[in-house]
């Protein structure tokens, strides 16, 4: 048994599942059968533990460096360290596939444990293993991860020195993929929901299961922009990169989604929306996919090229079909009808779920412009950062502000009582705002302080209101904190204000400058003296690295290096971050005098706040987590009315 | 009405898509061909192999305007293209040396790696050297190989990103020949 | 010392340096950042390191020195590779589109969001009723 052996028969082996999974599914489904559902709930265990026994297979082969496989020849090199090995399943092409795959079948066995009437559990298993069915399919056929060599080679060239820098490509691609295969899981419901006309039960049902793909989305993106910030080397969090864009989408679907669930729960309302957004959110995350293995678009994110972009194509349009077609018919059945006013909670749901919306649709315009662009009038055009950061600003600023306003608003109309909060709101946007102008802040920048302190009002506000419900019902206080969706809900929210501000500043007054520095020669640039002590260099095996010794004033000695590898024809800088609460200072070798090593040219980025863009994503984890985690009185857990 | 409306979208993304998987999203036009400019010119030092037919300096003015020229931009560590390419260039320039004038401008390269390439393909046409690219971007390069085509008049008549092959070298140079 | 030497023996590209790089104040990232490097051509020419990107910042160092404007130098890098080399796309020509397009959406979410909420034709007697029912109910 070796492990191409091993591999290849699970792949087999779990494709096989998957199509008998998908045909006694949809025989379930079809003949009513309650047999055909055993049988395929059965089978979710099995693709599990075939995908399980295919993953394990391609460690074994990197773990006992295997150059006999083609994709351990190509992406692992004996010198590797031990974490480095571990990861590489999913640092090339036919690896990340396994990954996506495996993480699917995972899902597919935990929804096929849900109790779930047995038509729509039919049809959320016939989903759930069709999506199998592709990617087993894909890896089975085109781009199979166990493809072995003729004449394999002695050592092997080792993943891209892009991915082997920091630790963080351990965490971020599995916790992106584990939230776009969570996605699917709702998308299965919406279709079952969509095929068996039941519009209303699928959404409470569907709740956790977005909450747990957002969640994972949220900390992927998170750890992936702190990654993009700590290794690449260009001191930037966010470059609206079209593969970046094809993972926001997704987001922000999911987002709007898990607003407009929460009123179609309450009051019936936005059924087809929810449909929609669920629906186009997997449609999404499998554009994202496609772009980023087909060479459609330009993007650092993008695997190399390989004969499975029209694999992808197909399978994104398949699915896109399929949402829209039941969609159409939804929309022709189900009538919403607004039996509320705009200003109230509904409406103001409302409105953020179509500023989600449309914010989702300015990045896929701005993304795929250019494509377009070049198809119908031949000319090429490049939409960058500049186009979206001008366009998302005035959506952000109104979703803050609709953050903050729409949970103190009440359901269906307002209430007298309720207009006191919002001047207290008001006052404390226009206090912020006027306090940042009168600091010399730009207007962006002091409409963030503004727009932060307003949201942290209504945060507290809404604590403090929860709290004063309970002692007026005499119960203890801190029983609010039973209240799990709430309080897990304030603190995203505050999170997501946090992050808001944050971002606006990092954004507003970042400044970058360079110098060469010769030994002993001082610069004093952003409040920052640094003196240039040296160069050293060390044989890391796998790299050569140069370090420039900076002796600075304020952090002691500061050692930005340079990493040489074999494979890259340039030098990648490995910045060393320092961070404070207030700015970051972000050192970068950029070159230095390869005979003498006699200077050496530093670059220097100073952002502000760019530490609390990380706290926030952390307490934006927690909040979820907070929500997720079971209750252990649920009937503590509900709302109390104060009347 | 709305029945069918998603049908079309759906075939319009796959006609799109499709579309965009057939070419290369890197490419670029190039400003200088689309338009007909007149090439940027620039004076480089030769390399030393070339000095002593050419002097110590190349500038490209003084040819401008007397034949066509073909101009390509190479580097050592441009692995395959450049390498597929220099013996067809070679070949090229020994055949229409009496009519057209190329000139190869090593970019972005080291000297000794630059004169070791040299010396693998036995170029006799005329090398000069940029190291920091500067005449690259004055003709706007994106990538190595490049390949300007000037006609006689001394504006940019084509350019070929990549590796070039005999039939598309030998097509330019006949659309160039007077 | 001597591990920097062996270093640079076994490392063909440390051969024949230019001399040391210019220094680049801020302003040439502010404007390298509305450029996009050509090569790298997901990044900007402020945060990309291939040689093409190195070269557009000391260029623009060296025009800002010379007294050029922001715009002079965008205009200088315009000429030799086109708008495309702008990471902004320009408000005019076939790149308005796509700052158009997105004011035109507000203005139809506007429009939506308007005849979502105008009272319409009154509704059949069944769907008021269970509206009235719902209204009363207490709130989850």
């Amino acid at each position: 048994m070796t492990p191409a052996l091993l591999g290849n028969l699970s792949v087999a082996l779990a494709l096989a599942f998957s199509l008998l999974g998908l045909a006694l599914a949809l025989l379930a489904y079809l003949q009513g059968d309650g047999r055909f559902l055993k049988g395929a709930k059965a089978l979710a265990s099995l693709t599990l533990l075939s995908a399980l026994a295919a993953f394990v297979a391609l460690e074994w082969a990197l773990l006992t460096h295997d150059f006999s496989l083609a994709y351990v020849a190509r992406n692992h090199a004996l010198q590797d360290p031990l974490w480095v090995t571990l990861v590489t399943p999913w640092a090339a092409l036919e690896g990340s596939l396994l990954l996506w795959g495996l993480l699917q079948t995972l899902y597919t066995f935990v929804a096929s444990r849900k109790p779930l009437d047995p038509w729509r559990a039919s049809l959320v298993l016939a989903v759930l293993f069709g999506i199998q069915v592709f990617f087993f399919g894909v890896m089975a056929t085109i781009a199979s991860p166990f493809q072995t060599l003729p004449n394999p080679p002695a050592d092997g060239t080792g993943p891209n020195p892009l991915l082997q820098d920091h630790w963080m490509m351990a965490v971020h691609p599995v916790l992106m993929y584990l939230g776009f295969v969570g996605l699917s899981v709702p998308y299965a419901y919406a279709v079952a929901a969509m095929v068996t006309r039941r519009y209303q039960s699928w959404v409470e049902e569907t709740r956790w299961w977005t909450l747990i793909a957002w969640g994972f989305l949220t900390a992927g993106k998170v750890a992936g922009m702190w990654w993009s910030y700590e290794v690449l080397g260009w001191g930037g969090y966010w470059a609206w990169d079209p593969v970046e864009n094809a993972s926001f989408v997704p987001w922000l679907l999911a987002t709007a989604f898990l607003h407009t669930a929460y009123v179609q729960q309450a009051r019936g309302a936005f059924k087809t929306w929810n449909f929609a957004f669920v629906t186009l959110a997997f449609s999404a995350t499998l554009l994202g996919t496609f772009l980023t293995r087909s060479g459609v678009i330009q993007s650092v994110h993008a695997f190399a090229e390989g004969p499975v972009g029209p694999a992808f194509l197909g399978f994104f349009l398949l699915s896109t079909a399929l949402g829209l077609g039941l969609l159409s018919r939804v929309s022709r059945e189900v009538r919403d009808v607004a039996v509320f006013r705009p200003f109230s909670r509904e409406g103001a749901l409302l409105l953020g779920a179509f500023f989600f919306a449309g914010w989702a649709l300015v990045v896929v315009l701005g993304t795929f412009y250019p494509l377009l662009v070049e198809a119908f009038a031949g000319a090429k055009v490049s939409v960058g950062a500049p186009f979206f950061n001008q366009v998302s600003a005035p959506i952000g600023v109104g979703l803050l502000l609709l953050m903050g306003v729409g949970p103190i608003l009440p359901w269906r109309r307002p209430r007298e009582e309720v207009f006191r909060n919002l001047y207290l709101l008001l006052a404390a946007l226009a206090l912020g705002t006027l306090l940042g102008l009168l600091r010399g802040y730009t207007l962006g920048a002091s409409l963030a302080v503004g727009l932060f302190l307003y949201n942290t009002l209504a945060v507290a506000l809404l604590f403090t209101e929860g709290v004063r419900a309970r002692r007026l019902a005499g119960l203890s206080p801190w029983s609010f904190l039973e209240n799990r969706r709430r309080v897990g809900s304030l603190l995203v929210h505050f999170a997501v204000a946090l992050m808001a501000l944050a971002i606006a500043f990092s954004q507003t007054y970042r400044l970058e400058a360079e110098k060469t520095l010769y030994k002993g020669q001082a610069w004093e640039v952003a409040g920052v003296r640094m003196a240039f002590q040296g160069v050293r260099a060390l044989d890391e095996g796998r790299r050569f690295a140069v370090e420039a010794r900076l002796s600075t004033d304020r952090f002691g000695e500061v050692r930005p290096r340079l990493h040489f590898y074999p494979q890259m024809q340039s030098p990648l800088p490995s910045p060393k971050v320092i961070y404070t609460p207030g700015n970051d200072y972000y050192f970068l070798l950029m070159d230095f005098d390869r005979e003498k090593g006699e200077w050496a040219s530093v670059r220097l980025v100073v952002t502000p706040m760019v530490f609390w863009i990380w706290v926030a994503g952390v307490l934006m984890a927690l909040g979820t987590l907070y929500i997720l985690w079971p209750a252990s009185r649920p009937e503590a857990a509900r709302e109390v009315s104060p009347a | 009405m709305r029945g069918w409306l998603w049908v079309l979208v759906v075939a319009f993304l796959a006609g799109l898509f499709w579309w965009g998987m057939q070419r290369n999203p890197r490419e670029l036009p190039s400003v200088l061909a689309k338009e007909r400019r007149p090439a940027p010119d620039f004076t480089l030092p030769l390399l030393p192999p070339y000095r002593a037919e050419w002097g110590e300096t190349f500038r490209l003015g003084d040819h401008l305007g007397k034949r066509p020229i073909v101009l390509n931009f190479w580097a050592s560590w441009c692995y395959p293209a450049c390498y597929e390419e220099a013996p067809v260039l070679e070949a090229a320039w020994r055949k229409h040396k009496d009519r057209v004038l190329f000139v190869g401008v090593n970019t972005q390269d080291k000297e000794p790696e630059a004169l070791r390439f040299i010396a693998q393909f036995g170029l006799t046409f005329p090398q000069v050297f940029d190291p920091r690219g500067r005449v690259g971007v004055d003709y706007g390069m994106y990538g190595v190989p490049e390949t300007f085509f000037i006609d006689g008049e001394g504006r940019v008549y084509a350019r070929r990103a990549g590796a070039i092959d005999e039939a598309t070298l030998e097509g330019y140079l006949k659309e160039l020949r007077p | 010392m001597r591990l920097l030497l062996l270093l640079l023996s076994l490392w063909p590209p440390a051969l024949a340096q230019e001399g040391p790089p210019p220094d680049l104040s801020p302003e040439v990232f502010r404007i390298a950042r509305e450029l996009r490097c050509p090569v790298c051509q997901g990044e900007s020419a402020a945060e990309s390191n291939s040689g093409v990107a190195v070269e557009m910042r000391r260029l623009i160092a060296e025009m800002l020195e010379e007294g050029k404007t922001a715009a002079e130098i965008k205009a200088f890098f315009v000429e030799r590779y086109g708008e495309w080399i702008l990471y902004e796309p320009p408000r005019r020509g076939v790149t308005l589109w796509v700052w158009v397009l997105p004011v035109v959406g507000l203005f139809l979410l506007g429009l939506g969001l308007f005849a979502y909420f105008r009272p319409r034709r009154p509704l059949p007697k069944e769907l008021l009723e269970e509206a009235e029912r719902r209204l009363k109910e207490p709130p989850a």
